[in-house]
């Protein structure tokens, strides 16, 4: 079988991703300096609510702050007995434990103590959201909480009453806000940030379609610290040119015929968090000319899709670009609770039939030879449903091969069983280490 | 009389199936307590709720990993087991994501001729939780009406909701004999009449909880060990609350959705509001499930109250394994309890639980909290 | 021409040698910690008493969970692999491997071909595996040999419930304590693992022939409880241990 030779080149727009990630650490950390307000909440949260109270106003987001703590294995070790040393289970979300464990220990992951919120604002979908932060405030000795039930049923269910239960909600913590922060809002500040949240997630999901193409441009491991902006901040405006001159970037590289990895035999798909401090099973693919094109996660955590008038799966046409009239408070959390019902990643909560088609798609339209699924013990979340997903692949005539883990837990996830199980999914495809 | 509750327990499948011999009527099996059963008895429906069989079984691995609850998996293998083959329909309310689980695998797999996913606000906290929960009703009744061939009336409704009401409050005037000294009704029987209530025609079941209440009230049966209360995940393990009363002890009060989070609050009259708005507002003020339990920390204080209302001696922390909801709350429980001086023994619950060493444990326990007394 | 198949495991090493095509000497070792010695040593022993010289073999594969430890090997292939390849030259009609080990349980389900569809492992839990029964064998006092056996006299039905397998043998204490028969306990233990081994198995979905490969095949008890868990006589092969390093020999073959 003769192996293919792309050529390869590093990402021009890295370094700025990585830069954009520690400036808005820093700006969490710093903004008491200037008289400024932080808070905290979930990466789904309607960060662009809080937006409106000033240009000031700076989140930290709960999961990617997991999933950073689950790069430093030491800091996440000491984070995760803190937490059962609380009396907390150790099968509860891993990024929340993570989390708490900061709190508990008064470490930031990146230096120095762990930066009090002034308020938690967030979103409630998975069971553990809302609590997340309810223990979090117990823990820090009282923060003021608040949180929106966006829980109504997946998206081709969408009703006007389902969508007037979450936007009441909304405009009741915009009073909220108001009330214990002690600011006016600011509802222009909110209608920017709404557009800022629609551009980058309808970016996003292009990026992501752009990764049909063979060879793939991106590949999954790439593209965690891509997405990851998107989980931080999705209603910046900043983050939001970034992912348009990524676009730019993915485009050119597609055009001149550079790939992701230099010999592109098999494309993969995966699902769930990856075990975060075990990147590095990704690498191991490349050896055998796979590459993971990426998953309906990496897309739709935070891209938002539909359904093209072709049949295919691409990006969702913002509001903008249908023209719709944004010039109000209510149009603007309208618009945004319409458009963030309809994420990808939401639809799994009422049915994983409805996310075994997404996947379907993505195999398809991507071009997948196989599926590698983590059965992400530290994500009851996402992980839910998996197992039927798995079974409509089979069925679709997909070779799928899981394995157990943890994506912030490390001491669940065994790696060299795991590489083993992925030499022996290898194998079954046809592929043995290449000898290049 | 009791006998008759424990008969009905056991043999849960061959009454449902006789019941529609005998009725001609549809049976509906639900997987939790925020489906509106009002609704279901307004159409003539038989509820039924989904148990396991707390047996070890080897059927759901390929559709349900096995880091969820264990209870919703035994739940989803009687399904895959056939023994629930004489449901006509089911429905899920909205809480959990684990039995949800069972749900959607089951309405995949398993052939049934009507199947509804009912949404229930998590936000109980929200005024607009109301008229948003209301609305769904709207729909999920217009589904039924569909199934069932004809319209629900404004009088069907209202025979619901006195149906559900008059056999929550029997459970509640049970209950409240349990606050004595020396109840006339141990742990093991209150489950038995407990877990029926979720299973039998409730028309049926409040005959009986009528007559069993007058038996109750003249009894001279009395229950004197001591005082402990049950609460955490679901638990329907008789077997286990028959042991924890053998070791000396009367579970006098629960806080779980096979127990009080079921029957506890009713709905209510108001002149100003239409019936889908009152029995909305009976699922949103009834004892939570934590999932629906915030931002502030309503069931906790429930549970306080519970456990003064009983006098409780001790509480036993019922968790299935795995249950993010109910671990979340575990710490925040504890720590109320032992403010107002009750002790609390953490058990982990599976399918069928080790009997021989929850003994020694629930011993010990009792020891200890027992000895409290001599100080 | 010799070609040699070297399996690794947690607990044991299984070597076998074919001369063209042959099966000319199989023999076992522990493991231990020195792996890579103890493998070399059984090797050279069974050349010995083959009179073969070290410079007669023609190729060595290695397998197993260890197999990267053997660095003399010419190259290595997954156990899932290996034991695809022994059971397909032998067994040509099996469409299912049930293949348990002293650390693993794997499912794996072949095609005609005797190609590898699908494969599915033990997660997270001894208690399907050869360790477990080994454990539970102490804990009952009884010899691992006259285990199965024993099991074989009790028609008793006692769940065991416990998730891992070092509750299990706390539950096999609670057991003994309530005066419960050795026969009907070492039943309970079949069941359990034998439970544990079917759920996984049914993930991939099994077809007939199945075949029970690894030592625990050598257990009677497993063998009735497995059958009674999927409902269908399974194939039980002469030598259980000796398949994946039989299947690594034949990938010395090619």
């Amino acid at each position: 079988m003769s192996i293919p030779k792309y050529k390869t080149a590093p990402l021009k727009t890295w370094g700025k991703a990585k830069e954009l990630r520690e400036k808005y650490y820093r700006n969490y950390l710093s903004a008491h300096d200037n008289g400024g307000l932080r808070w905290a909440g979930g990466a789904w949260s309607f960060g662009a609510i809080p937006a409106g109270l000033g240009r000031d106003v700076f989140p930290l987001t709960g999961e990617p702050y997991g999933a950073s703590i689950a790069f430093k294995k030491d800091f996440s070790l000491r984070c995760l007995e803190a937490v059962e040393k609380k009396g907390y289970a150790r099968d509860l979300c891993s990024y929340m434990r993570n989390y708490w464990g900061s709190i508990i220990l008064d470490e930031f992951a990146f230096g120095g103590k762990f930066p009090k919120p002034d308020f938690h604002f967030q979103d409630h979908i998975c069971c553990s959201h809302s609590k997340w932060y309810q223990v979090a405030s117990e823990l820090e000795g009282g923060v003021p909480s608040h949180s929106i039930d966006v829980s109504v049923g997946p998206y081709k269910d969408v009703s006007k009453e389902k969508i007037d239960y979450i936007v009441a909600q909304m405009h009741d913590s915009i009073d909220w806000l108001e009330k214990i922060t002690g600011r006016e809002y600011n509802d222009d500040l909110l209608i920017e940030a709404v557009k800022n949240e629609f551009r980058s997630t309808a970016k996003w999901a292009e990026i992501c379609t752009m990764n049909k193409a063979r060879p793939a441009p991106l590949d999954e491991k790439t593209m965690y610290s891509l997405y990851v902006l998107g989980t931080l901040a999705k209603h910046d405006g900043e983050f939001a040119d970034f992912y348009d001159e990524l676009a730019d970037e993915v485009q050119w590289r597609i055009d001149n015929g550079i790939a992701a990895i230099e010999h592109e035999v098999v494309r993969l798909m995966s699902d769930t968090q990856p075990p975060w401090g075990f990147l590095k099973i990704f690498r191991y693919l490349e050896k055998f000319g796979a590459v993971s094109i990426g998953s309906l996660y990496t897309f739709g955590l935070i891209g938002i899709f539909e359904d093209k008038p072709d049949g295919s799966w691409g990006p969702r046409e913002t509001p903008m670009q249908k023209g719709e009239k944004i010039e109000t408070r209510d149009q603007a959390l309208r618009a945004m609770a319409d458009w963030n019902l309809s994420k990808p990643e939401w639809q799994h909560f009422y049915s994983p039939h409805l996310k075994s088609e997404m996947m379907l798609k993505i195999a398809k339209e991507w071009h997948v030879d196989g599926v590698m699924l983590h059965y992400n013990r530290g994500c009851e979340g996402l992980t839910l449903g998996i197992a039927e997903n798995r079974l409509a692949l089979i069925e679709a005539g997909y070779p799928v091969m899981t394995y157990e883990g943890n994506m912030g837990d490390e001491r669940e996830f065994d790696e060299s069983q795991t590489m083993s199980r992925m030499e022996s999914f290898m194998e079954t495809l046809g592929l043995k280490e290449l000898a290049v | 009389m009791i006998d008759k509750f424990r008969q009905w327990n056991k043999d849960r499948h061959q009454y449902a199936k006789d019941w529609k011999e005998k009725t001609g009527g549809k049976v509906m099996g639900y997987f939790c307590t925020y489906v509106p059963e009002e609704l279901l008895y307004a159409a003539n429906i038989l509820p039924v709720r989904i148990l396991g069989s707390h047996e070890p079984q080897d059927v759901t691995e390929p559709h349900m990993f096995g880091m969820y609850c264990p209870f919703s998996r035994d739940c989803l293998a009687q399904g895959l087991k056939g023994r629930y083959d004489y449901l006509d329909g089911i429905m899920i309310a909205h809480s959990c994501l684990h039995i949800r689980q069972a749900y959607t695998s089951w309405d995949k797999h398993i052939p049934k001729d009507f199947s509804y996913y009912l949404p229930v606000p998590q936000n109980l906290q929200t005024p607009h939780s109301t008229p948003y929960l209301a609305n769904e009703y709207d729909v999920f009744k217009k589904a039924l009406e569909e199934w069932i061939g004809h319209e629900i009336t404004e009088e069907d409704m209202e025979r619901g909701i006195q149906t559900m009401n008059e056999n929550r409050s029997l459970l509640r005037d049970i209950y409240k004999l349990k606050e004595r000294e020396n109840p006339p009704i141990n742990g093991e029987e209150t489950m038995q009449v407990a877990i029926t209530q979720q299973l039998i025609d409730k028309k049926e079941h409040t005959e009986l909880l009528k007559e069993y209440l007058q038996e109750l009230k003249t009894t001279t049966q009395e229950y004197d060990s001591t005082r402990l209360m049950l609460l955490g995940s679901e638990n329907d393990d008789i077997e286990f609350v028959e042991m924890v009363e053998n070791c000396g002890s009367t579970v006098v009060i629960d806080e779980h959705c096979i127990g009080t989070r079921y029957f506890w609050n009713n709905v209510e009259e108001a002149e100003d509001q239409n019936q889908m708005t009152r029995i909305a507002k009976r699922y949103i003020n009834k004892p939570p499930c934590p999932t629906k339990d915030w931002m502030d920390r309503n069931r906790v204080k429930h549970i306080v109250k519970l456990a003064q209302m009983y006098d409780v001696k001790g509480a036993i922390l019922i968790q299935q394994k795995f249950c993010d909801p109910h671990e979340l709350d575990i710490p925040a429980v504890k720590k109320a309890l032992q403010e107002i001086g009750i002790e609390t023994l953490f058990l982990e619950f599976d399918v069928t639980v080790p009997i021989g060493q929850f003994k020694i444990r629930v011993e010990a326990f009792l020891e200890m909290i027992d000895n409290d007394d001599l100080f | 021409m010799i070609s040699v198949g070297i399996d690794v495991g947690a607990k044991n090493i299984n070597i076998l040698l074919l001369k063209d095509g042959e099966i000319i000497a199989k023999n076992s070792t522990n493991s231990g910690f020195e792996a890579k010695e103890n493998a070399s040593n059984l090797l050279n022993k069974m050349l010995d008493e083959c009179n073969i010289d070290r410079s007669d073999i023609g190729f060595i594969t290695a397998t197993g969970s260890g197999r990267k430890d053997i660095d003399f090997a010419n190259k290595n292939v997954t156990d899932v692999t290996a034991v695809s390849k022994g059971v397909k030259f032998l067994y040509p009609e099996v469409r299912t491997i049930i293949d348990v080990g002293a650390e693993e349980g794997r499912g794996i389900r072949l095609d005609e071909q005797g190609k590898i569809v699908d494969f599915a492992v033990n997660e997270k839990c001894a208690a399907g595996s050869g360790a477990f029964v080994e454990s539970m064998s102490r804990a009952l006092e009884i010899p691992i040999t006259e285990f199965g056996p024993i099991s074989l006299e009790s028609t008793a039905k006692i769940p065991m419930n416990a998730q891992c397998a070092v509750f299990a043998e706390s539950e096999v204490v609670s057991l003994v304590h309530s005066s419960t028969e050795k026969k009907d306990i070492a039943k309970a233990i079949t069941d359990a693992i034998a439970s544990r081994i079917s759920s996984m198995v049914r993930k991939v979905g099994f077809e007939s022939q199945i075949i029970i490969a690894g030592g625990v095949a050598y257990n009677v008890g497993f063998i009735r409880s497995i059958q009674d868990y999927l409902e269908q006589d399974v194939v039980v092969p002469e030598m259980p241990e000796y398949l994946s390093a039989y299947g690594a020999a034949l990938y010395s073959e090619n």
